[in-house]
């Protein structure tokens, strides 16, 4: 099973009027989503409310989603066809380079250029990333790769058992205990 | 470290297992269990530099505020939809109450006309008792009045034509009944049951 297959139990459950599996589906793809407007769009403000109403649009429109395509690749045009209609509406510029919306995801763009208007977001978020690494730095080999063969480079946990020479079970057991370290040092941060 | 732990962490790298529903079910049925998730989707996030430069801690619930504000204004709109159409019988009745009063007031004078043909056939029959009963009454009257006054001359009525006729001989009678009639006139206009006491009691024109 993979991630499109639990997506598509989400979307399943959404279709059928249960609002929570939507929730689950937000949770899932917000920052990849405020990720992708942003390329678009340079005001962190402007930003969420353009990830917002995507994820709005999206939900009202999940009726008509067939899953011919994944999920998120469906969301992601939604998020950047409101991107651009916003741009549009506003008569203002877009950043000045083109963007194809399955690259804007792995695009950088000129996100150092950003503006943020909530200072604490911002110190929040580095301490959040600073903390990961230092839990990642801190977790034993095999569990640092474990976790970085399954986050960092995708593979699925067939292909992990394969390159760690273990199994799957294995896999399985340190992929969880990596993440539970790191949660245990990320959730104070959170709470 | 909990079962339930592992069971989202396989679950979230796309490997259910068995009861998938039951855990779908507890993942969304359980807040600190979707805190949990958020967490773990957020250490893949970072490690893949994925995460905004600014996380706002409350957007996904502010998404589903949105939605959950939408879905009520569409219950709202459903009810909406429901009270036009019961603003439409209620405005039809509006525009349908004056015809049926009308209705009725028609049924109403209908009913009056039909009975009033036989009443005055009835009335036209004993036209000549109630003229001879008038007569008493007005006997009576100018009887009193002659008495209270000086008058001493003789009254006639006439049983014909309905009216008073007194002899030009007697004007201080003549004066004081025909007092009388304008009096009674004028109150038999303001007075609907008194019209015909007022046809009775005529002013004689020739005065």
């Amino acid at each position: 099973m993979g991630t499109n297959l639990l997506d598509a139990e989400l979307v399943k459950r959404v279709q059928a009027g249960d609002t929570g599996a939507y929730d689950i589906l937000v949770q899932k793809y917000q920052h990849k989503v405020i990720n992708l407007v942003g390329r678009f769009v340079s005001d962190h403000a402007e930003c969420q409310d353009i990830a917002q109403d995507s994820f709005i649009k999206a939900f009202r429109a999940i009726h008509n989603f067939r899953g011919d395509s994944q999920f998120y690749t469906w969301l992601y045009r939604i998020a950047a066809n409101t991107a651009k209609n916003y741009l549009a509406s506003r008569a203002r510029k877009s950043p000045g380079y083109t963007v194809d919306v399955d690259d804007a995801q792995h695009y950088e763009g000129e996100s150092g250029l950003k503006e943020y208007s909530n200072p604490e977001n911002l110190l929040l978020t580095d301490e959040i990333k600073t903390t990961i690494f230092n839990a990642i730095e801190n977790l034993p080999d095999d569990l640092k790769s474990a976790i970085t063969l399954r986050e960092l480079d995708g593979l699925s946990y067939e292909e992990i058992a394969e390159v760690m020479d273990c199994p799957i079970g294995t896999v399985r057991s340190r992929i969880f205990r990596a993440r539970d370290v790191i949660d245990k040092e990320l959730r104070p941060l959170l709470e | 470290m909990t079962d339930l732990d592992d069971k989202l962490s396989f679950l979230l790298d796309d490997h259910p297992g068995e009861n998938a529903d039951a855990k779908l079910d507890e993942l969304i049925g359980d807040i600190n269990l979707q805190y949990r998730m958020r967490r773990y989707h957020m250490i893949g996030e970072v490690m893949r530099h994925e995460l905004p430069r600014a996380i706002d801690t409350s957007f996904h619930s502010n998404v589903m505020a949105r939605i959950r504000d939408e879905n009520l204004q569409q219950s709202a709109g459903q009810t909406a939809t429901e009270t036009p159409a019961r603003n439409a019988s209620i405005l039809s009745w509006i525009t349908l109450k004056p015809f049926a009063g009308l209705a009725v007031a028609a049924s109403v004078a209908m009913v009056t006309v039909a009975l009033w043909q036989p009443l005055k056939q009835e009335s036209g029959q004993n036209d000549n008792s109630l003229v001879s009963a008038d007569q008493q009454k007005i006997q009576q009257l100018a009887k009193q009045q002659i008495q209270g006054g000086v008058v001493t001359a003789s009254t006639k009525v006439q049983p014909l034509g309905m009216r008073w006729k007194v002899e030009r001989e007697t004007p201080g009678l003549q004066q004081k009944l025909n007092a009388y009639l304008v009096t009674h006139t004028e109150y038999s206009n303001s007075m609907q049951s008194l019209i015909p006491q007022a046809r009775v009691a005529g002013f004689d024109s020739q005065q």
